[in-house]
Protein backbone atom coordinates (compact mmCIF):
# COMPACT_ATOMS: atom_id res chain seq x y z
CA UNK A 1 0.00 0.00 0.00
CA UNK A 2 1.72 3.08 -1.42
CA UNK A 3 2.70 5.19 -4.11
CA UNK A 4 2.95 2.40 -6.74
CA UNK A 5 -0.67 1.73 -7.09
CA UNK A 6 -0.76 5.50 -8.35
CA UNK A 7 2.40 4.86 -10.42
CA UNK A 8 0.52 1.99 -11.81
CA UNK A 9 -2.46 4.03 -12.82
CA UNK A 10 -0.39 6.62 -14.00
CA UNK A 11 1.74 4.77 -16.19
CA UNK A 12 -1.41 2.88 -18.30
CA UNK A 13 -2.92 6.55 -18.81
CA UNK A 14 0.17 7.79 -20.18
CA UNK A 15 0.74 4.17 -22.48
CA UNK A 16 -2.96 4.21 -23.54
CA UNK A 17 -2.35 7.73 -25.25
CA UNK A 18 0.71 6.69 -26.95
CA UNK A 19 -1.05 3.95 -28.33
CA UNK A 20 -3.65 5.93 -29.48
CA UNK A 21 -1.20 8.27 -31.04
CA UNK A 22 0.26 5.48 -32.68
CA UNK A 23 -3.26 4.26 -33.80
CA UNK A 24 -3.94 7.42 -35.04
CA UNK A 25 -0.99 7.68 -36.95
CA UNK A 26 -1.61 4.16 -38.60
CA UNK A 27 -4.97 5.50 -39.56
CA UNK A 28 -6.87 3.11 -37.23
CA UNK A 29 -8.96 5.67 -35.49
CA UNK A 30 -11.91 3.84 -34.12
CA UNK A 31 -9.27 0.86 -32.58
CA UNK A 32 -8.07 3.73 -30.47
CA UNK A 33 -11.16 4.60 -29.00
CA UNK A 34 -11.57 1.17 -27.99
CA UNK A 35 -7.67 1.48 -26.50
CA UNK A 36 -9.27 4.13 -24.23
CA UNK A 37 -11.50 2.22 -23.01
CA UNK A 38 -10.06 -1.01 -21.80
CA UNK A 39 -6.86 1.04 -20.49
CA UNK A 40 -9.90 3.08 -18.36
CA UNK A 41 -11.71 -0.26 -17.42
CA UNK A 42 -8.14 -1.80 -16.36
CA UNK A 43 -7.28 1.18 -14.06
CA UNK A 44 -11.20 1.20 -13.05
CA UNK A 45 -11.01 -2.46 -11.86
CA UNK A 46 -7.97 -1.93 -10.02
CA UNK A 47 -9.39 0.99 -8.13
CA UNK A 48 -12.48 -0.66 -7.21
CA UNK A 49 -10.54 -3.24 -5.50
CA UNK A 50 -8.93 -0.25 -3.48
CA UNK A 51 -12.32 1.10 -2.59
CA UNK A 52 -13.68 -2.21 -1.80
CA UNK A 53 -10.34 -2.73 0.53
CA UNK A 54 -11.04 0.54 1.85
CA UNK A 55 -14.58 0.21 3.04
CA UNK A 56 -13.70 -3.29 4.97
CA UNK A 57 -11.07 -1.32 7.00
CA UNK A 58 -13.04 1.36 7.46
CA UNK A 59 -16.10 -0.78 8.57
CA UNK A 60 -13.59 -3.04 10.77
CA UNK A 61 -11.91 -0.43 11.98
CA UNK A 62 -15.37 1.98 13.18
CA UNK A 63 -17.27 -0.92 13.70
CA UNK A 64 -20.04 0.69 11.75
CA UNK B 1 1.97 6.96 10.44
CA UNK B 2 4.99 8.83 9.13
CA UNK B 3 4.25 11.71 8.25
CA UNK B 4 6.55 11.81 5.59
CA UNK B 5 5.28 9.22 3.51
CA UNK B 6 1.97 10.99 3.35
CA UNK B 7 3.54 13.78 2.19
CA UNK B 8 5.13 11.78 -0.54
CA UNK B 9 2.19 10.17 -1.43
CA UNK B 10 0.42 13.54 -1.85
CA UNK B 11 2.98 15.39 -4.08
CA UNK B 12 3.13 12.04 -6.49
CA UNK B 13 -0.72 12.17 -6.85
CA UNK B 14 -0.85 15.60 -7.65
CA UNK B 15 2.74 15.18 -10.10
CA UNK B 16 0.12 12.27 -12.04
CA UNK B 17 -2.50 13.93 -11.99
CA UNK B 18 -0.95 17.26 -13.80
CA UNK B 19 0.40 14.78 -16.35
CA UNK B 20 -2.83 13.25 -17.25
CA UNK B 21 -4.73 15.97 -17.32
CA UNK B 22 -2.69 16.71 -20.68
CA UNK B 23 -2.00 13.37 -21.53
CA UNK B 24 -5.25 11.63 -20.78
CA UNK B 25 -7.97 13.50 -18.68
CA UNK B 26 -10.19 10.64 -18.04
CA UNK B 27 -7.69 8.98 -15.75
CA UNK B 28 -7.42 12.10 -13.62
CA UNK B 29 -10.17 11.26 -11.29
CA UNK B 30 -9.35 7.59 -10.98
CA UNK B 31 -5.73 8.52 -10.21
CA UNK B 32 -7.52 11.60 -7.34
CA UNK B 33 -9.33 8.17 -5.78
CA UNK B 34 -6.36 6.01 -6.24
CA UNK B 35 -4.16 8.68 -4.84
CA UNK B 36 -6.82 9.83 -1.42
CA UNK B 37 -7.24 5.88 -0.28
CA UNK B 38 -3.56 5.54 -0.09
CA UNK B 39 -3.08 8.10 2.29
CA UNK B 40 -6.32 7.25 4.32
CA UNK B 41 -4.86 4.26 5.02
CA UNK B 42 -1.53 5.09 5.94
CA UNK B 43 -3.41 7.32 8.53
CA UNK B 44 -5.68 4.34 9.33
CA UNK B 45 -3.64 2.45 11.79
CA UNK B 46 -2.91 5.97 13.36
CA UNK B 47 -7.25 6.18 14.07
CA UNK B 48 -6.93 2.21 15.15
CA UNK B 49 -4.69 3.35 18.18
CA UNK B 50 -6.04 6.59 18.71
CA UNK B 51 -9.73 4.41 19.71
CA UNK B 52 -7.95 2.05 21.08
CA UNK B 53 -6.58 4.35 23.53
CA UNK B 54 -10.19 5.68 24.10
CA UNK B 55 -11.77 2.03 24.71
CA UNK B 56 -8.81 1.90 27.70
CA UNK B 57 -9.64 5.23 29.06
CA UNK B 58 -13.11 5.04 29.25
CA UNK B 59 -12.87 1.15 30.68
CA UNK B 60 -11.61 3.19 33.46
CA UNK B 61 -14.32 5.63 33.78
CA UNK B 62 -17.13 2.96 34.15
CA UNK B 63 -19.70 4.29 30.86
CA UNK B 64 -21.11 2.18 29.29
CA UNK B 65 -19.42 1.79 26.02
CA UNK B 66 -22.63 2.23 23.75
CA UNK B 67 -21.83 5.49 24.63
CA UNK B 68 -18.80 5.07 22.31
CA UNK B 69 -19.56 3.07 19.61
CA UNK B 70 -22.17 4.98 18.53
CA UNK B 71 -19.27 7.83 18.87
CA UNK B 72 -17.29 5.70 16.81
CA UNK B 73 -20.04 4.94 14.16
CA UNK B 74 -20.75 9.24 13.65
CA UNK B 75 -17.07 9.41 13.18
CA UNK B 76 -16.63 6.50 10.71
CA UNK B 77 -20.11 8.23 8.53
CA UNK B 78 -17.92 11.27 8.60
CA UNK B 79 -14.84 10.06 7.37
CA UNK B 80 -16.46 7.94 4.25
CA UNK B 81 -18.70 11.01 3.47
CA UNK B 82 -16.06 13.43 3.68
CA UNK B 83 -13.86 11.11 1.21
CA UNK B 84 -16.63 10.74 -0.93
CA UNK B 85 -17.61 14.33 -1.04
CA UNK B 86 -14.17 15.87 -1.82
CA UNK B 87 -13.83 13.52 -4.93
CA UNK B 88 -16.61 14.41 -6.14
CA UNK B 89 -15.91 18.22 -5.66
CA UNK B 90 -12.98 16.89 -7.32
CA UNK B 91 -14.48 15.66 -10.30
CA UNK B 92 -16.63 18.69 -10.69
CA UNK B 93 -19.86 18.10 -9.53
CA UNK B 94 -20.20 20.06 -6.67
CA UNK B 95 -23.69 19.12 -6.38
CA UNK B 96 -23.30 15.45 -5.59
CA UNK B 97 -20.93 16.02 -3.34
CA UNK B 98 -23.72 18.25 -1.51
CA UNK B 99 -26.01 15.74 -1.83
CA UNK B 100 -23.15 13.17 0.05
CA UNK B 101 -23.19 15.45 2.92
CA UNK B 102 -26.60 15.82 3.41
CA UNK B 103 -27.23 12.42 3.76
CA UNK B 104 -24.04 11.78 5.68
CA UNK B 105 -26.00 14.66 8.02
CA UNK B 106 -28.86 13.04 7.74
CA UNK B 107 -27.14 9.26 8.95
CA UNK B 108 -25.57 11.18 11.95
CA UNK B 109 -28.86 12.78 13.35
CA UNK B 110 -30.38 9.02 13.40
CA UNK B 111 -27.32 7.39 14.70
CA UNK B 112 -27.53 10.52 17.48
CA UNK B 113 -31.10 9.26 18.12
CA UNK B 114 -30.74 6.54 21.04
CA UNK B 115 -27.69 8.84 22.66
CA UNK B 116 -30.14 11.93 23.11
CA UNK B 117 -33.00 10.08 24.27
CA UNK B 118 -30.47 8.23 27.07
CA UNK B 119 -29.97 12.36 28.22
CA UNK B 120 -33.08 13.10 28.29
CA UNK B 121 -33.85 9.97 30.55
CA UNK B 122 -31.18 10.95 32.42
CA UNK B 123 -32.21 14.37 33.21
CA UNK B 124 -35.91 13.66 33.64
CA UNK B 125 -34.93 11.07 36.73
CA UNK B 126 -33.11 14.11 38.31
CA UNK B 127 -36.01 16.84 38.14
CA UNK B 128 -38.54 14.12 39.37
Amino acid sequence: MGIEIILKIAAVGILTSVVNQVLKYCGKEEISTLTTLAGLIVVLVMVVNLISQLFNTVKSLFSL
Amino acid sequence: MDIIKVIAVGIITAICVVILKQVKPEMVIVTIIAGTIVILFLIMEAVGNIFGEYKYLLDKTGLNSGIFTSVLKVIGVGYLVEFAGDICNDAGVGSISQKILLAGKVLIIIMCLPVIKNLINIILEFIQ
